[in-house]
């Protein structure tokens, strides 16, 4: 048997003005109706409540990001102005050194100096002495020598000689053997 | 026999068509109601609409209100509240951001509005006595002109005047002089027929999908009454139909879902296209 309802429904599908295939503007222009009043009323009224936390949250980190940007940023610029600092520092204490070891190099050519000239003057002085003590000594030698070859003389001639004029005479003698040399 | 007395196949294709009647209550087409030269008279598909309407605008208040106050109370959100806001926020993000850049919030809530608009539309259908008014080529037609100059005005604000018409005369690269004018003039034609070829596919796409879904369980049902007569066989196509039915509507189900998906997912990537022109 048929189901009771089938020729119901058939029936009602006769009203039916178009296929599916038709499309019919005034569904069209409901579509748009409907739909905008939705967009409309969803933005005002329900978008918010749902999106609000979020939106709260993106905003938050937006600003974080920001935020940790330009601390980024500032603390770039603080290493930077470190290095400059330390590189500063490092050329200052080079600088120092450098002129600490001019002075010291100078300081030590000054004391070598001096050591040289006061032992040159030693050793001058040395010189002198030893000259003027070789002096006394080759005086001393030729008087002794004088002497001696007075009394030799003196034994050989057994004549008592004028100490003085034949002193005067040998020592002339001697002279003259000097200049002679 | 029922075959002689009935057209099943006009019944079926009448059922997914458009009507004045729902469930038993009928009413007529209204002559006096003109919008202009066409008749606007409410038809079955166009109450789906308010109550399409009405169910995501009750759906997103409910669930907004839920949330408000789960954060005031400071717990953490849960049930389905957390639900919708999840599917809020997935096509709010993956959906239209995603796709439209950073300009994405702003067109955002006319994406969201879209999906959950058509998914409800397309859920309606699957409900006994339902219809879907996404099955209706009008209310395609009508969702993709929308989305059509939401594309277009949107792509015109971006752009500007003379950034807009370069969409639909290409400079084309490696030409100058005459040459490249003559090209930009033999492109426009495809230019335009591109921007028109999107929102067509949108709508055509979304309704053979729901027709096409609806039109196969009113069939697989037909074959009951077609072969409903035959002693002892009838038993078992009606379970075999009834079963195949079973797994058919999962599938729309499914179908529904991914249709509402790909009309607003499609949507915001015409709109990222379209802004991010040069």
């Amino acid at each position: 048997m048929l189901p009771y309802w089938l020729p119901l429904l058939q029936e009602a599908e006769e009203h039916v003005p178009t296929s599916p295939f038709e499309p019919e503007f005034g569904v069209i222009f409901w579509t748009w109706l409907v739909f905008g009043a939705l967009f409309f009323v969803l933005k005002k009224y329900a978008w918010p409540a749902i999106l609000s936390a979020t939106e709260e949250r993106e905003r938050k980190i937006a600003h974080q990001l920001e935020e940790a940007e330009r601390m980024n940023a500032e603390a770039k610029a603080a290493l930077e102005e470190h290095k400059a600092l330390v590189a500063g520092a490092r050329d200052e204490a080079s600088k120092l050194i450098g002129e600490a070891k001019t002075v010291g190099e100078a300081e030590r050519e000054a004391i070598l100096n001096r050591a040289r000239e006061e032992q040159e003057q030693l050793v001058d002085r040395a010189k002198r002495e030893i000259e003027a003590e070789r002096e006394r000594a080759i005086a001393e030698l030729r008087r002794e020598a004088v002497d001696l070859s007075l009394a030799a003389a003196s034994r050989l001639v057994e004549a008592k000689l004028d100490d003085e004029a034949n002193r005067k005479l040998v020592m002339s003698y001697l002279d003259s053997l000097e200049q002679a040399r | 026999m029922i075959q002689g007395q009935i057209d099943i196949g006009e019944i079926v294709l009448h059922h997914a068509a458009d009507s004045y009647s729902i469930f038993m209550f009928e009413w007529r087409r209204m002559e006096s109601l003109q919008f202009g030269p066409f008749n606007v008279t409410p038809t079955k598909h166009v109450v789906f609409l308010f109550i399409a309407a009405f169910l995501v605008f009750l759906t997103m208040k409910v669930a907004g209100r839920k949330l408000e106050a789960q954060r005031a109370n400071e717990n953490a959100p849960k049930g389905f509240a957390n639900a919708i806001e999840a599917m809020v926020l997935f096509v709010r993000n993956d959906v239209a951001i995603a796709n439209i850049g950073h300009d994405g919030a702003k067109f955002a809530p006319f994406v969201m509005t879209l999906f959950f608009f058509v998914l409800y539309m397309n859920l309606l259908g699957l409900i006994p006595h339902g219809a879907t008014p996404t099955g209706n080529l009008a209310v395609t037609a009508g969702l993709a002109v929308l989305a059509f100059l939401v594309i277009e005005i949107g792509g015109f604000l971006k752009l500007g005047p003379a950034g807009y018409m370069r969409t639909i005369f290409p400079t084309i690269p490696g030409l100058s002089g005459p040459g490249a004018i003559a090209m930009s003039l033999f492109m426009a034609p495809i230019e335009i027929l591109g921007k028109m070829v999107k929102p067509f596919a949108l709508c055509v796409r979304l309704f053979g999908n729901m027709v096409a879904g609806h039109l196969v369980i009113l069939s697989i049902m037909g074959i009951i009454f077609l072969f409903g007569h035959l002693p002892f066989w009838n038993w078992g196509i009606g379970i075999a139909a009834a079963t195949l039915l079973l797994g058919i509507m999962m599938l729309e189900i499914f179908v529904a879902m991914l249709q509402a998906y790909v009309f607003a997912l499609l949507t915001a990537v015409f709109i990222g296209l379209m802004q991010h022109e040069h």
